[in-house]
């Protein structure tokens, strides 16, 4: 009888499976209204002007998990928002900020008020016209505090949010507040779909609408989301008519799409790079870019962690590791050591911040001081008996940063400290290690935004659940300095107080600063009208096209 | 006993079970003098030169952090072979407790015993390691415990029919009439007796259990770095396939003369101990 009943299930099961791969092959043939153009690269008329047309395929680690800002805080769904959604400003391509939606704006001279008068004509991608009445239910949606938003903060200081005309809006702040200017360019949202309705819930979470140069096409979870050019965008029709994000979760399974040139765009590893990208045939089919990543990874210190109390013993932790060797060799060569939470081409880098170079004697002599002197018969130094031994957690996934882990685990091996490392997968690390506190040291990254205010991450008073200062920094100065910093308006004093700043955090040594990364996107030749800037390729995407004679599918909406 | 000449001098024809002898021995040999045989430790980095092909320096090339690849291989065969021998160790420790319980005792005992192996059995086991595996962590020896937790359904089986017919045979039935202890008919009379097909399965359990474990370090939820085992090379292994193909050779055929020396080694003494396959 038992024998009978798991035959049936087995049956059924198979049965399942042959459907879902049916599904499966319908979904990835090319649809039906994409067709690969004749190729007629040879062809005698050579015009390589600007030309509508055309799809780029992006690859993709992840899949997005919802298409509405507000909501949204990882990188997949930020990058497919970017298409579809337009804050007040932006940052152009040499970091400064300008207008997007919004035409002009006045900051009032006590720095208290900004009054933004809004670009006409501006639609949404279902034809209803953006107005005041837009930007004020974005501005409210994001300090309602049951919007599960990451991004709040800056709204929050907003003391009053007032509705001039249909083209004009003023946010009254208590005190000057630096950051404000740049956080209004958060995406803003349609309020004629949205107003009364439960955010969490909204259709739009999966079918959204914008006022971004591409509209939303349509969504396959795990598989691809596709967006199409927006004829009556405000800043002008972008030439390619479709980008098709593909989600592929294996860099190494991307890498044998790019090559078989499934997909136009990926980011590369620096293996990939170094090594496998330089042959003839990618030269004449690709374009590699290189720029310096926003961001940086760091092994941060439990600071509640008897271990890591003296600052001593953390500045000696972080000449103990040999920073330039995991450069070279994890990154090899396609990154920067660094110390300080800012990039280091920016502006608000500190170049004279203190450096803790290699250096292994110094780092011993430096534990010794500190009361680490004896060791055990395994070499481990010894404190009150008990041995410096501790974990670092990372997430998995990502080879860079447990390459990093093992190289970081032989260089405190050789002053006497004993690693363990633990890769565990990314909810779980952080729902149940960084969020409770529960960990000594972890190996993470941080984006770094272009504003430098950084109060969520190192103020004392971000320390519960889920808030970022999990490593538990506690400087009132440190405090003190953040918000000066946040509330001057003027760029070189300010840029004083960070610098004072990034000497404390040298100082303090709360994290051991490991590198920061190029980032290496690879992307198909025949896309024309990709000029790098410090704020990377992406920013000019819509005027990013193809030849006439280059483009290689055709598509009809 | 079963461990008598004629089984020797059987199994010492077998060919195929000489075969797995050898490279089961091999094995060992490679795990216990691991430290002599590695020309390098297994953690040693050289980050200048990383992913060398195979060269003198380095016979089987290096990985991405210039650790030495056959260093790793051989400090691998240790890991793999205590996780196999410790979990069969448990699964068949647990196999024959509730088989022999089930087979001599019967009756209601019986039943609950053989309805708790179906139903553990429904289990699909790599799935349920997986998931267990998501729980509690994982670490070498959790690996190890999970594995012999989910895999002594089919030791239980076999110890229960070999219970029940020799249960039923002349001497067993002497002893009983002679009013000897249960525990002594079950571990004299009994046991000895029903060894032969417990050492087969057992034999062919490590195999499995090498492959379970090589399964979930390439998954990355087996032995955490920097241990080298060879389901982790593995997946290092896949990622740069084409430009690494040592990466991926070497490790999967480590894997794969220990799977099979095993096989070979259990199937040739099943082969052997069957009196119907007596010339």
């Amino acid at each position: 009888m038992p024998l009978k009943k798991s035959l049936i299930l087995l049956t059924m099961t198979l049965l399942a499976l042959a459907q879902g791969c049916n599904e499966q092959s319908t979904q990835t043939s090319p649809s039906s209204e994409v067709t690969p153009a004749v190729a007629s690269r040879n062809s005698a008329a050579v015009d390589d002007k600007p030309a509508y047309g055309d799809m780029l395929i992006n690859g993709s680690i992840g899949d997005a998990s919802v298409l509405l800002p507000v909501l949204a805080s990882d990188s997949s769904s930020g990058e497919i928002n970017g298409l579809i959604y337009n804050g007040l400003v932006k940052y152009d391509k040499d970091i400064n900020l300008v207008g997007e939606l919004a035409e002009k704006w006045d900051v009032s001279e006590d720095k208290l008020k900004i009054r933004f008068f809004l670009k006409k004509g501006v639609k949404w991608h279902d034809g209803k016209p953006f107005t005041a009445k837009d930007v004020e239910y974005t501005y409210k949606i994001y300090v309602d505090p049951k919007t599960p938003t990451a991004y709040s903060t800056d709204f929050l200081k907003v003391t009053e949010f007032k509705v001039l005309d249909d083209y004009t809006v003023e946010a009254v702040y208590d005190k000057p507040y630096a950051p404000a200017l740049g956080s209004w360019g958060q995406g803003m949202l349609p309020s004629h779909l949205l107003e009364g309705e439960d955010i969490t819930k909204s259709p739009l979470k999966r079918h959204p609408i914008g006022t971004g140069p591409y509209k939303f096409k349509d969504w396959v979870t795990g598989e691809k989301i596709t967006v199409d050019s927006f004829h009556d965008y405000f800043e002008g029709r972008p030439y390619i008519d479709r980008v098709m994000t593909r989600i592929i979760p294996d860099l190494a399974t991307m890498f044998l799409e790019l090559k078989a040139l499934s997909i136009d765009q990926m980011g590369l590893t620096p293996l990939q790079y170094v090594r496998q990208t330089n042959t003839k045939w990618f030269k004449d089919n690709f374009n590699k870019y290189k720029y310096l990543g926003f961001g940086y990874s760091y092994l941060g210190y439990n600071l509640q962690d008897w271990k890591f109390k003296d600052k001593r013993v953390r500045q000696a932790l972080t000449m103990a590791i040999d920073r330039e060797s995991i450069v070279q060799g994890v990154l090899l060569g396609l990154g920067a050591v660094t110390d300080s939470p800012y990039k280091p081409d920016t502006y608000w880098y500190d170049q004279n911040v203190k450096k803790f170079p290699y250096d292994p004697e110094k780092a011993k002599q430096m534990l010794a001081e500190a009361g680490w002197k004896e060791t055990n018969d395994e070499g481990v130094l010894l404190k009150d008996g008990k041995p410096f031994e501790f974990t670092i957690i990372t997430n998995h996934g990502n080879d860079i940063r447990k390459n990093a882990a093992i190289i970081i685990q032989r260089d405190l091996k050789k002053v006497g400290i004993k690693v363990h490392i633990r890769v565990i997968e990314w909810a779980a690390f952080l729902k149940n290690f960084i969020n409770k506190r529960n960990f000594e040291a972890c190996l993470l990254g941080w984006g770094i935004g272009i504003d430098p205010s950084q109060i969520d991450i190192w103020n004392s008073k971000k320390t519960g659940e889920s808030e970022l200062n999990f490593i538990n920094y506690q400087n009132p100065e440190v405090d003190r300095l953040l918000d000066l910093g946040a509330s001057t308006y003027d760029r070189q004093e300010r840029k004083k107080y960070y610098d004072k700043f990034q000497e404390i955090i040298a100082e303090d040594q709360p994290y051991t600063f490991l590198f920061v990364q190029y980032a290496l996107p690879i992307i198909n030749s025949r896309f024309h009208g990709i000029e790098p800037a410090p704020v990377g390729i992406g920013y000019n995407f819509t005027k990013w096209y193809v030849p006439k004679r280059l483009q290689k599918y055709t598509i009809q909406p | 006993m079963f461990l008598n000449e004629d089984f020797v001098r059987r199994i010492g024809k077998n060919k195929m079970a000489m075969a797995g002898l050898c490279m089961v021995a091999f094995l060992f040999c490679v795990a216990l003098f691991e430290n002599e045989l590695a020309p390098y430790p297994p953690d040693r980095i050289d980050t200048s030169n990383i992913l060398a092909p195979p060269t003198y320096q380095h016979l089987l090339g290096t990985d991405v952090l210039g650790r030495d690849v056959l260093s790793r291989i051989i400090h691998g065969a240790g890991v793999s072979l205590s996780v196999g021998f410790v979990a069969v160790g448990i699964s068949t420790l647990l196999g024959v407790m509730l088989g022999a319980l089930s087979g001599y005792y019967g009756g209601a005992l019986d039943k609950a015993v053989m309805r708790f192996v179906d139903v553990m059995l429904c289990f699909p086991s790599f799935f349920l390691i997986l998931a267990v595996i998501a729980f509690i962590g994982p670490s070498i020896w959790n690996i190890m415990i999970v594995i012999g937790i989910t895999s002594w359904m089919g030791v239980a089986r076999l110890v229960r029919a070999e219970f029940l017919s020799i249960r039923e045979r002349d001497y067993v039935q002497a002893a009983i009439s002679q009013g000897a202890s249960d525990a002594r008919i079950i571990f004299l009379h009994i046991l000895p007796n029903a060894m032969a097909p417990i050492l087969v399965a057992a034999t062919l359990g490590i195999a499995s259990a090498v492959l379970i474990e090589s399964g979930l370090s390439f998954l990355g939820i087996g032995v955490q770095p920097p241990d080298p085992s060879w389901g982790n090379m593995l997946t290092e292994g896949k990622d740069n396939i084409e430009i690494a193909w040592w990466l991926s050779l070497f490790p999967g055929m480590a894997i794969l003369i220990t799977v099979m020396g095993y096989n070979m080694l259990g199937e040739g003494i099943r082969d052997s101990l069957d009196p119907r396959l007596r010339r």
